[in-house]
């Protein structure tokens, strides 16, 4: 009995002893289940940290490069993936290739410089290699156990040598890869999915940054260039120039010029066909001139070895450029760009369907000139440009000695003149003419005024004699006539009577010397609407002297269109009468000298008597010029000098105040005077009968709306 | 103090003196000696245990302690390989204490209240170890330091320089290695 319960307890202690040694062996398993699991959740505690890290970091970071280094440094230090590194992706030769950051994560083993100093030594990431694969498929990828890979390229497997595992994952920007970061490890390794996941948040971070700094140098370039032709803006320009000059100041040697670009004609295709039109062509320009300069520089650089590009083409704006030529290979050079530009440029252009020709004008300023700021360096360009505008344009011209020589001023002035031209800045004044004995208004001589950006307003004695020398005053004179035209016809519209309202329009000898003077007088009666035989040409007597063969075939044609002649200034130049019997000339002009002296001494009178009979004997009228006095008046009356001019009747008005005076003026008209003046034979330019009287002392009110008073008005 | 050490003493009790002497000292302490190494315990417990074990095996809980620190480094080498197999001898193992295993338990257990040593290496090559802590286990760390010199087939001479248990503040432990193959 005893036997048999012994066994049964033996039995039974060695069934409990296993079930002892189970349950100890599951609670060992468990701890160490249990543990693996503390182990893991503390890895991935660390993991979320590094991404909480990264994404501080992201939204902090100054540079990609800093984020990149902290990202794979944090990388390999919670994870098995020991060495990291980044690549960008570039784009070489329209490719897209993966170049090192040479940016790694800490480097403490014989391996990893190994294994660093052959990846850098790539000129980008193979195709075959794991970096290379994430590039062209955007997918992370990984090889746990790198002795099983078949496919790997010869110069791969040397870079992987000693390396197990390696793996790698994209960032995108903009929805491209923009950079892959590389890890490699010397342990078997494989990623779970919550390392996938982490580093694909990872790659969200480094993403967003690059798209920052991406956007950030965007707007960078945005401020500092042109948006319509992509070049340099002026404040690019001007840093460069900057640089250069300070280039130059430290060595001499470092020369640059800079070309001063302005289109010729450019506003006529902006306002013909319109401002689409002439945005197109600006970009049409800027990149002729773009192609011009790279031929250039390709042909300079022939059989030298290549540097970086030695010029900067700008959009100053509106229709200018300018270029930037840095340390030029030889002097002729500069000539040469300037040529070739305008070749370049000469060509027609196709906007819209429409062929279009422009030319251009450029103005060069070099180092040679010794500049200190590069305002004056761009200063004397443009001034330079103006002066190849007024020899006609389409040519370029060296800011040197001989411009210098012209005047600073000068030359300022004739700028300015170009800008006021373009600007609009010119205005018309009108001077009444009236008919001495009954103060009625006939007409207006119209006198140009140069109203200034600033508000000043200036008197033709200041410009018109740059203008004259530099030409200019054909383009100037021939937007007086218009201008005057224009109002003529619409004063003629408004106050319409049975002779009409003149105009007189003062004609300078460089006008007349016009070519096509005639056509461009036709042009503008035809465009104006003006009656011809309303308006009138001033001209001074020195214009008939030279080549009075031509002159009288001009005066002849347009006085058969119905144009009067005045002979301005009459008895101060060098008088010839046999030309006033050649000429149509319809009126003489006493000048305001003679009528000045008229009270004063005996010569005086003689003098405005003998003009005034002449002009009667040879059928003509007389105006007298700058009448400031009752007595002055009276005299000429007696002289039975008809028709006169000055403030004792009206100084120049503006259009406003001339119109207002019409308006007055017509409402006063007193219905019998119009009975009560017998029609007569009044020469064009010369006072209609039948007008609104004026009398100097009768226009306060209009006195007190001009505001300057000119001490002379130099006719135009 | 973590579960695992005394699961280890335990398992170095039982294996040596057999489970019935285990008993017997669970039985003379009082304590029920369900542990965990997933737990932490009270130090009180530990210092209970060993001096009676001590009682029981007629040593004193110095002994004791040195005796189960040696022979729980096999155990130990058993569960955590990857702590033992990157170090090439003793000395580096022991450098790796501070640096690598008890940064490594902390991930685990963050509670885990891990001793720091100060390390200095005089120049005969020994280390010489200062150690200070109200546990004052001194003899533990001579019993794993000696263990883990048999692990990489060395041997040690543990000298007690200074010890808290001689009303020292601190303990000064001197370590030189017979054949130091690191060197």
């Amino acid at each position: 009995m005893l036997q048999p319960s012994v066994d049964s307890s033996l039995e039974e202690n060695k069934k409990l002893k296993r079930r002892w040694e189970r349950e100890r062996t599951a609670r060992l398993e468990a701890e160490s289940i249990a543990e693996r699991g503390l182990r893991q959740l503390y890895e991935k505690k660390e993991q979320l940290r590094l991404l909480g890290a990264i994404a501080v970091a992201a939204n902090e970071s100054a540079t990609i490069e800093e984020l990149l280094h902290l990202t794979l440094v944090k990388i390999s230090e919670t994870s098995e993936w020991q060495l990291g590194h980044a690549y960008l992706v570039k784009l070489i030769h329209k490719q897209r290739r993966l170049i090192s950051t040479q940016i790694w994560s800490d480097i403490d083993r014989e391996w990893m410089i190994a294994f660093r100093r052959a990846t850098e030594a790539m000129e980008s990431a193979s195709d075959t290699g794991l970096p290379g694969r994430v590039l062209s498929t955007g997918k992370t990828a990984w090889i746990a156990d790198l002795s099983t890979e078949q496919n790997c390229a010869k110069a791969e497997s040397v870079r992987l040598k000693g390396i197990k595992a390696s793996f790698a994952f994209p960032v995108f920007a903009g929805g491209e890869v923009a950079a892959v970061l590389e890890f490699v490890s010397e342990r078997f390794t494989v990623p779970d999915e919550f390392f996938l996941q982490l580093m694909a948040e990872i790659g969200t971070q480094i993403g967003r940054l690059i798209e920052r700094k991406r956007t950030e140098e965007q707007l960078i370039h945005d401020a500092s260039h042109d948006p319509l032709t992509k070049l340099p803006n002026r404040a690019l320009f001007m840093d460069r120039l900057t640089r250069a000059l300070v280039r130059n100041k430290r060595f001499p040697d470092a020369s640059f010029a800079v070309l001063f670009i302005d289109l010729d004609r450019f506003k006529v295709v902006n306002d013909t066909l319109g401002h689409n039109a002439g945005d197109a062509l600006l970009i049409q320009v800027a990149a002729r001139i773009s192609a011009s300069l790279r031929q250039e520089e390709m042909l300079a650089r022939c059989g030298t070895e290549l540097d970086s590009q030695r010029e900067t083409l700008a959009r100053l704006g509106g229709d200018e450029f300018t270029v930037l030529l840095d340390e030029p290979h030889d002097p002729s050079q500069v000539v040469r760009v300037a040529d070739r530009i305008q070749k370049g440029l000469a060509q027609p252009f196709c906007i819209a369907g429409n062929e279009v020709s422009v030319c251009a004008s450029v103005g060069i300023a070099t180092s040679a000139t010794g500049y200190d700021s590069p305002a004056e360096v761009i200063h004397d360009a443009d001034l330079a440009m103006y002066r190849a505008k007024s020899l006609g344009g389409s040519c370029f011209v060296i800011y040197d000695e001989s411009i210098h020589a012209l005047g600073v001023n000068r030359l300022q002035v004739e700028t300015n003149l170009h800008r006021a031209l373009q600007n609009g800045e010119f205005v018309l004044h009108y001077q009444p003419i009236v008919e001495l004995r009954t103060g009625e208004i006939v007409g207006f001589e119209a006198l140009i005024r140069w109203r200034r950006p600033d508000s000043e307003l200036i008197y033709p004695d200041q410009f018109m004699k740059v203008a004259e020398e530099t030409g200019l005053i054909n383009l100037i004179g021939a937007w007086v006539l218009r201008e005057a035209c224009t109002v003529a016809h619409q004063w003629q519209q408004e106050f319409p009577r049975e002779r009409p309202l003149t105009m007189s329009v003062n004609l300078s000898g460089r006008q007349f010397s016009q070519h096509d003077l005639v056509q461009q007088v036709c042009q503008v009666i035809s465009d104006t609407c003006v009656a011809p035989g309303t308006v009138g040409l001033e001209i001074t007597e020195s214009v008939t002297m030279d080549d009075t063969d031509r002159t009288a075939g001009i005066l002849s044609e347009l006085a058969a269109l119905g144009i009067s002649f005045s002979i301005d200034d009459f008895g101060t130049g060098f008088s010839s009468l046999s030309y006033l019997h050649r000429f149509p000339i319809r009126v003489l002009k006493i000048d305001r000298s003679f009528v000045a002296r008229i009270e004063a001494d005996g010569e005086g009178l003689a003098i405005v008597r003998t003009i005034v009979n002449l002009a009667r004997d040879l059928g003509m009228e007389v105006v007298a010029e700058g009448i400031e006095t009752e007595g002055q008046a009276m005299h000429l009356q007696a002289l039975r000098c008809k028709f006169g001019q000055g403030y004792l009747y009206s100084r120049p008005l503006d259009e406003t105040s001339a119109h207002l005076l019409l308006q007055t003026q017509s409402a006063n008209v007193p219905p019998r005077r119009k009975r009560r003046c017998p029609k007569q034979s009044v020469p064009t330019g010369m006072p209609s009968r039948n007008t609104p009287q004026v009398t100097g002392r009768a226009l306060p009110y209009f006195d007190s709306l001009v505001v300057t008073c000119p001490m002379k008005s130099q006719p135009v | 103090m973590k579960g695992i050490v005394f699961n280890l003493l335990e398992e170095v009790v039982a294996h040596n003196y057999g489970e019935d002497t285990w008993d017997q000292v669970l039985a003379a302490t009082g304590l029920n000696g369900a542990y965990t190494s997933l737990g932490s315990y009270p130090d009180e417990d530990m210092r209970e245990l060993v001096a009676v074990a001590a009682q029981i095996v007629g040593r004193t809980p110095f002994e004791v302690l040195r005796w189960f620190g040696t022979q729980a480094i096999p155990l130990l080498f058993d569960r955590y390989p990857g702590f033992f197999t990157p170090q090439s001898s003793t000395r580096p193992f022991l450098l790796s204490v501070n640096n690598i295993i008890h940064p490594e338990v902390r991930k685990v257990y963050p509670e885990a209240q891990v001793p720091t040593f100060e390390f200095t290496e005089d120049q005969a090559g020994g280390l010489l170890m200062g150690y200070r802590s109200p546990r004052r286990l001194c003899a533990l760390a001579q019993g794993f330091t000696e263990g883990a010199a048999a692990h990489y087939d060395e041997t040690v001479v543990f000298e007690h320089r200074e010890c808290m248990h001689r009303g020292d503040e601190r303990c000064l432990c001197h370590i030189s290695f017979s054949s130091d193959r690191s060197r």
